[in-house]
This record gives structure tokens, sequence and C-alpha cells, in this order.
């Protein structure tokens, strides 16, 4: 069966090993879209935008959050570097409301400053997402 | 008399002294071992991302980037990594006498240099040889955190993609094992030997052989954010050594102090100890004189 059959994923940050663990199927979340990946995937290095990795583990499903990187897949190992990562359960929510609201209410003049908020909205609001869905 | 007090109360003061240090040798050595843990968990992340310019820029034919070339002007930005805490032997003075000659070096070579200084005792040394400091901070201190680290990199990349700066060097103490630590200068930017770090442990696990990707967006747009975050990733990595470096620094001169303490006890009480038989023999002959002359 092909469910049967894992590779290994890896989620690292600057700081630290965030997970490790086999996996049947990943949707990682690319700067694009989602790209989904099963075992034997051809290689491939993508960017990531702000968004929720799901995957699929013998174990049962895991839902972690993402801000930015790059994934790599390569001989059944997928790695996804990103500067920032964070399960469900360590999301702060009070926390990401206020950031949410006070980079909405924020005054953004230059096409950079635009960015950065429209960033940090979409940050708060990604992780306020995973931690009402789980 | 007197003389034998002021022994005791030196002597006290000296073991109050040593327990003091002893205990901040004990600190010490957990904090290091807590750095060094920080600074190994930070390896899989810089190996990956290296592994990953090395086969992105493998299939762009011309490299041309902003952060690989330099810009033709006449100034420089060298950062100066210290402590904030002090009593770690000569950590600080060594990082800051390399970080000066390079300064002087470059200066009598016509170039320009902003200094950024990271930690209270940079800080303190530069403004009192009266250096102009572009950055002065010690916000950042022995347990770097990432994000912090993201920032300085991404206002220093700006400065350097505008074409303001010709080069950014790191000085910071690198830690080489825990008992060599070295003053070292490493240039941030422009980027150098992107491919090496990835491609040295590559070389070391397997023969090279060449992996068709799929790149997503395309090689030369990954590589645009590649090379960003691998200047993040290295200064964050400078940060990481030289909090390293910081606490080695700290147990060694720790270690130091407590033996130099325990010798000087040993001294004392001997002093002590002689004056207080020196007293005794006297009080003795006085005695002695006494009866002497009575009988």
């Amino acid at each position: 069966m092909v469910a049967d059959k894992t590779f290994t994923c890896t989620v690292l940050t600057p700081e630290r090993r965030v997970l490790e663990t086999a996996a049947t199927f990943a949707a990682v979340p690319a700067f694009d879209g989602e790209v989904g990946i099963m075992h034997d995937r051809a290689p491939l290095l993508c960017r990531l935008g702000v968004g929720i990795l799901r995957l699929d583990t013998p174990q049962g499903a895991q839902r972690i959050f993402v801000d930015a990187g790059f994934a790599e897949m390569l001989d059944n190992k997928l790695t996804v570097l990103t500067e920032q990562a964070a399960f469900a359960k360590d999301v702060d929510v009070e926390a990401e409301r206020a950031a949410e609201a006070a980079a909405r209410s924020r005054h953004a003049k230059t096409p950079e400053e635009q960015a950065a908020r429209q960033h940090e909205m979409t940050r708060a609001a990604t992780k306020l997402k995973l931690a009402a869905g789980s | 008399m007197a003389n034998r007090r002021q022994l005791v109360r030196r002597r006290r003061s000296v073991r109050n002294i040593r327990k003091i240090t002893r205990t901040m040798q004990l600190i010490s050595t957990a904090r290091f071992q807590k750095a060094l843990n920080r600074a190994t968990a930070t390896k899989p992340y810089a190996r990956k991302l290296a592994d990953m310019v090395t086969a992105a820029s493998r299939a762009v034919q011309d490299v041309r980037q902003p952060l690989l070339e330099t810009p033709d002007v006449n100034k420089s930005a060298l950062i100066i990594i210290t402590s904030n805490r002090g009593l770690c032997g000569g950590y600080n003075a060594n990082v800051l006498r390399t970080a000066m000659a390079v300064t002087r070096e470059r200066r009598e070579a016509g170039e320009s240099v902003e200094l950024h200084a990271y930690g209270k005792k940079g800080v303190n040394y530069l403004r009192f040889m009266d250096e102009p400091l572009t950055v002065a901070s010690s916000a950042i201190g022995d347990q770097p955190r990432f994000e912090q680290v993201a920032a300085v990199a991404d206002s220093l990349m700006t400065a350097f993609a505008k074409g303001a700066l010709r080069s950014v060097d790191v000085c910071y103490m690198r830690f080489i094992s825990a008992g060599v630590q070295r003053p070292t200068v490493m240039r941030l930017l422009p980027l150098t030997n992107v491919e090496d770090e990835g491609e040295a442990a590559a070389a070391a696990a397997e023969p090279q052989r060449d992996i068709v990707f799929d790149y997503l967006p395309g090689p030369k747009e990954l590589l645009e954010e590649l090379l960003p975050a691998t200047v993040r990733m290295r200064l964050f990595q400078c940060f990481n050594d030289a909090a390293v470096s910081e606490q080695v620094a700290r147990m060694v001169a720790m270690k130091a102090a407590t033996d130099a303490a325990g010798d000087m006890i040993r001294i004392l009480t001997q002093q002590y100890n002689r004056a207080r038989q020196t007293a005794i023999t006297m009080e003795l002959l006085d005695i002695i004189g006494g009866v002497a002359a009575i009988s």
C-alpha cells in the first residue's frame, strides 16, 4: 500500500531541531500555494511562504506553523528550514491577536513597510488559524 | 598583636572571595554547557542551508548578486562582539585588541571604518577610546535569539546592497574547542565561499553526483532568498560562538582565581601561625625573665 511508504521529515530553525518524524504525506506551504509530497518524490527545492505545514505520520496528523524559509526533498528526506516554527499548543492567542491588531492599525508609507505589515498580519492570522483548528 | 588581627581578617576576606569565585566557576560551567548545546543546535540548519545554496548556485550559470559584489566605496563596517559582563579574564581585551588592530590598519590604508559594538564591555572601552560608534548595543547578551540577530543582519544587508559599505566584517571570539578560542575577524559581506561548508560535508559523505532538482520558483530566485538567509545564519553563529567562548573564558578565569585564593589562604595561615608562635614565645620569655628577676 502506498500509505505504508514513509519518508523522513525534519523541521529545523536556526535555534533548534523542531521535529523529526516519519511521514506518509506532507503538504508544504510554498510561496505560491501548497505542495503535496509523498514517498519517492523527485528532488525538490522550494521557497516557502507563511503557512501551515501539514504532515500525515503513522502516529497521526501534525500541523506546524512555519514563517517562510525553504524546503528540500531529496532521497526520501524532506527538510524544512524556517526562521520560526510553532505547534498549535505554543501559540499565544492573546499575543497574536494583539500583534495582528497592531499591524493592522499601523500606517505603512513605503512599499517595504507595506510588505512588512502584510507579513506580520499574515503571520499572526496564520498562527491564530492553527491554534483554532486543533 | 595588631598584626595577628589583620592576618585573620585578611584570611577571612580571601576565603569569602574564594567562595564567590568558586560559585561563579560552577555557574559558568553550567552556562557553558547550555551555550554549547545552543551553538551545536544551530549546526544542522546551517549545513542544510549551505547544501541548498550549493545546489541552487550550480543551476544558475552566472551568479550575480549584490551580496556577492564589492561596491566601489571607501567605507567598511566592523562588528565587534564582546560580553555584557566582566570577570572573564582576557576575553574582551583580546577581542578588542584584534578589532583595534584591524581598524588601525584599514585607517592607515585610507579607508573609513564604521564600528558596530555589541556588548557592554566593548561599548565602554570604545567610548573611553573616543571612537565614534555607529551602533552601541548591549541588548543581545549571552543567549542570542535569532530574531535579534536577523534584524541586525538585515539592516547591514540593506546598507551593503545600497552600496554604502565596501565590506562588513565581524570580530568575535571564535570557539574552536573547550581549550582553544581565538579572536577572529570574519568577512560577512560580500559573501565568500558560500559553497564551501556544504560541499565539504557532502564530499565527505558521498562522491559528488548531479542531482536535478525541481526548483520552485527558479534557482535564481531561490538564491536571492538563500543568500540573505546565509548571512543571517552566519552572523547568528558568530554571536553563538562568542557566547560559548565567553563562558569558557569565565570558567578558566574563575578557576584561576579560586586556585590563587587557595594559595593565598595557605600563605596567610602560615604567616598567622608564625606570628602567633612568636607572640607565645615572647610572652613565655617575659614570664621566665620575670620569675628569674624575683628569685
